[in-house]
């Protein structure tokens, strides 16, 4: 089944809008990496943050008055994705649009919070205020009520992979005729808590730059924001096939998977690929796949400039190749390895007539997904 | 897995099986132990002993015994002597429904979840805040994604399927099998495995506690003196198939899932519209997807969590929209299993129906003023039931009804 993607919204530490934090990566610019450090851990970690001045434009509503960044965040994408699809509903729809959120960390802020006061000081302290907006499913909850949604709202939690695996989600909900669309929102928000983590699993780097495809797995660089796209049953820019691929056991299982799912995306000509690459084993994972089945096809990652936004990267893949799609070009791969056995924009890069793109999301976690956009 | 290009499955909407089932919850290992727990009206909730509860109200928890768990692991082999309890949960009730309905070959699975593996990241957050032993701590971190332990169970049974992970709160493991159901109803999907886990952490445990939502005292759904929830753990499994395919299999159908509703009710983060709204919504949505009208249920399985607000709204809803239908809240037994309790919940129904009886709603002494309900009162009741509805509500204001039939031919 295709949908078509009838709007898009997007946060990053670029900016805010798509159409801002397109020039800014057509011009390409890196975002900037600050330091984030914590009490009770010696190591701090470089991380790409939003910064503040891109949430000044959301309008204050009552839901997020406490809410953690995420909820923030989704909500600027998500309000973006509808205005930009033009979107309007009332109590005689709102029940006819659905809302899938793709989640990895969830609110880790205020977790971190509300479990350091415990930890701290004991249960009696514990915060009341804080503990809803624990759960995975709290962002969604804040940009359904911002939104007056009344129908199918779900929160998927995975990896990087989980953004697709959403898109995925709405496609089997739109089978469905009772809904005329489906908003589906990517988001995440960045702690140290999770650097850590990552770092003490060998994936994080403690400065950038991330060097995509490099042989020398070195990491990535943590990132925060969100994505939305407003998915609807016609337009002139289609998903035309996900593929909810599977998950590895061993990371060097996880090269089979993505060959599946590019053998089975790639069935027509593939003008480009908007790849997953941050700088760890997802690199050569995939690089060894793409190069084995589509050599001469033109790979693209964003995340040497704007970051691993995990939840939210999936969906900002998808904007990135429709944004490529319809605009005709690519920006510049940053940081680059001086030899790659790819064909990569090693600066902004024209697609003439270009048609069909593939997105792949190998998540860390084991998850791996792809889709295929296309202009009919 | 088979990946359906073609059409939109709106042809002609199948019948959903339920092929095989497994659980593992306070009330037992296994179908069989959890039909007894039934029978008996069994009070299974015991005094929390995972970690400390001096500080909190509320002291008890319905859990799953350790050392049941830890025998089971024994069996299971090296290969998952090392996941954590979690996994086990969830391949304990895989492997009963493997066992139950071999040869299914589901091509996604969708289970729910409201903490995912919280409890591996208290670890870590713990021993990093006190500046304890880390060397652990990549095998936390590993296990902290919501869909590991889900992974780890298909795994041990060679299953390969992707996997969706919904978190929709203590709705989670409706939704999981709503959307399970859905997915093979459309005709897009002829296997699909499903079900809901969620394992005891502290920081739910205190979160639990702080909202003073949890109490010291019983758990008493729908009664007038009810005073909060009791929280649980548990895992279960659902494998939904088409029912020709099922059929053409030879494989004994256990019920039917005919319909499902959802619906978001945005009044607040926490609690639900008084109104019963919300609920009343799922619940119109199941029954219209189900194509009956609401005199054919006859057992409702509640959210029933016995906080003031969760069944005044609930009581209200079924009141006006089920006319003098029984009704119990399992959670009276067990406890609140979040991201299971939609899950082991559609177990218990599948259970009634199987062998023709009301699960009882215990610690049940007096109705609520001005809730005209048939509560299941402290006794299971033999019953002809033909159809059931299960409910599921969560933090967010998501709200899940499922509607299970008895399986005639």
């Amino acid at each position: 089944m295709s949908l078509a993607i009838a709007g898009m919204g997007w946060i990053t530490p670029l900016g805010n809008g798509v159409d801002p934090v397109w020039k800014r990566l057509l011009q390409g610019a890196e975002a900037f990496a600050g330091k984030i450090a914590e009490q009770f851990g010696d190591q701090s970690y470089s991380a790409f943050r939003v910064p503040d001045s891109a949430l000044a434009s959301l309008a204050p509503h009552p839901r997020l008055r406490r809410a953690s960044a995420i909820s923030r965040f989704a909500a600027a994408a998500g309000l973006e994705a509808l205005q930009n699809a033009g979107v309007k509903f009332g109590s005689q729809n709102d029940d006819r649009i659905a809302l899938v959120f793709a989640i990895s960390n969830g609110g880790v802020i205020y977790t971190k919070r509300f479990y350091r006061d415990i930890v701290e000081t004991g249960a009696q302290s514990a915060s009341p205020l804080l503990f809803p907006e624990t759960v995975f499913n709290a962002p969604a909850s804040h940009l359904a009520a911002i939104l007056g949604i009344t129908g199918a709202t779900y929160t998927l939690v995975g990896d990087s992979a989980v953004g697709l695996l959403a898109i995925r989600m709405a496609e089997d909900l739109m089978t469905n005729d009772s809904l005329d669309y489906c908003l589906v929102v990517g988001a995440e928000e960045v702690d140290w808590l999770l650097c850590d983590a990552y770092r003490r699993w060998r994936l994080l780097r403690l400065e950038p730059p991330v060097e995509p495809f490099s042989k020398i797995e070195r990491g990535m660089i943590l990132s925060e924001g969100a994505g939305a796209i407003v998915l609807a049953r016609q337009g002139s820019l289609m998903i035309e096939r996900t593929h909810t691929g599977g998950y590895f056991r061993k990371r060097t299982e996880a090269k089979e998977i993505l060959k599946r799912i590019i053998s089975d995306l790639a069935e027509s000509k593939i003008d480009f690929v908007i790849s997953s690459a941050n700088g760890t084993f997802i690199d050569q994972a995939e690089c060894r796949a793409l190069q084995r089945l589509i050599p001469d096809t033109i790979i693209y990652t964003a995340k040497p400039a704007v970051g691993e936004s995990v939840g939210a990267a999936g969906l900002w893949q998808v904007i990135l190749g429709a944004q490529a799609l319809g605009r005709g070009e690519l920006p510049p791969l940053l940081h680059l390895a001086s030899t790659i056995p790819l064909r990569v924009p090693a600066a902004r890069m024209a697609l003439t007539k270009a048609r069909h793109a593939i997105v792949l999301s190998c998540g860390v976690n084991q998850q791996v997904a792809g889709l295929r956009l296309s202009i009919p | 897995m088979r990946e359906n290009t073609a059409g939109n499955g709106k042809d002609a909407p199948a019948r959903v099986a339920v092929v095989a089932a497994g659980v593992v919850s306070p009330m037992g290992f296994g179908l069989g132990e959890t039909l007894d727990s039934l029978r008996e009206a069994r009070d299974c909730i015991t005094r929390v002993t995972r970690f400390s509860v001096t500080e909190c109200r509320c002291k008890t928890a319905g859990q799953v015994p350790d050392q049941r768990l830890l025998d089971e692991r024994r069996v299971a082999g090296r290969s998952t002597q090392r996941l954590h309890r979690t996994s086990h949960m969830i391949i304990h009730a895989l492997g009963e429904a493997a066992t139950q309905g071999p040869g299914f070959k589901p091509e996604l699975t969708i289970i729910g979840t409201t903490s995912g593996g919280m409890s591996n990241g208290e670890d870590y957050y713990r021993s990093l805040h006190r500046h304890g032993n880390l060397r652990h701590s990549p095998t936390w971190i590993a296990n902290y994604p919501a869909q590991k332990p889900v992974i780890d169970a298909q795994e041990a049974f060679g299953i390969s399927a992707p996997c969706q992970v919904i978190a929709n709160a203590c709705a989670s493991g409706t939704n999981a099998i709503g959307h399970a159901f859905e997915c093979v109803r459309s005709g897009r999907y002829q296997c699909v495995l499903t079900g809901g886990y969620d394992a005891l952490s502290e920081l739910v445990f205190v979160g639990f506690d702080s909202l003073q939502a949890s109490t010291p005292e019983k758990c008493r759904p729908f009664d007038r003196h009810r005073s909060g929830m009791v929280l649980g753990e548990g895992a279960a499994i659902l494998v939904l198939e088409n029912l020709d395919a099922a059929r053409a299999r030879g494989v004994p159908i256990l019920a039917e899932i005919t319909g499902y509703g959802m619906s978001t009710d945005n009044f607040h983060l926490t609690q639900p519209d008084p109104c019963g709204v919300g609920p009343r919504r799922a619940m119109e949505r199941a029954l219209r997807s189900a194509q009956i009208t609401a005199n054919a249920i006859d057992y409702v399985n509640a959210h029933g969590t016995a906080t003031l607000f969760n069944d005044a709204a609930e009581g209200k809803a079924i009141a006006e929209l089920l006319d003098r239908v029984p009704v119990s809240s399992t959670k009276s037994m067990m406890g609140h299993s979040l991201g299971a309790a939609g899950a082991v919940e559609a177990i218990v129904c599948l259970l009634a129906l199987q062998h023709q009886f009301l699960p009882p709603n215990i610690n049940f002494h007096a109705p609520d003023d001005g809730v005209e309900l048939d509560v299941v009162s402290n006794e299971a009741r033999p019953a002809a039931l033909r159809t059931a509805l299960s409910n599921s509500f969560g933090f967010g204001g998501t709200n899940a009804s499922i509607v299970m039939r008895k399986f005639e031919v």
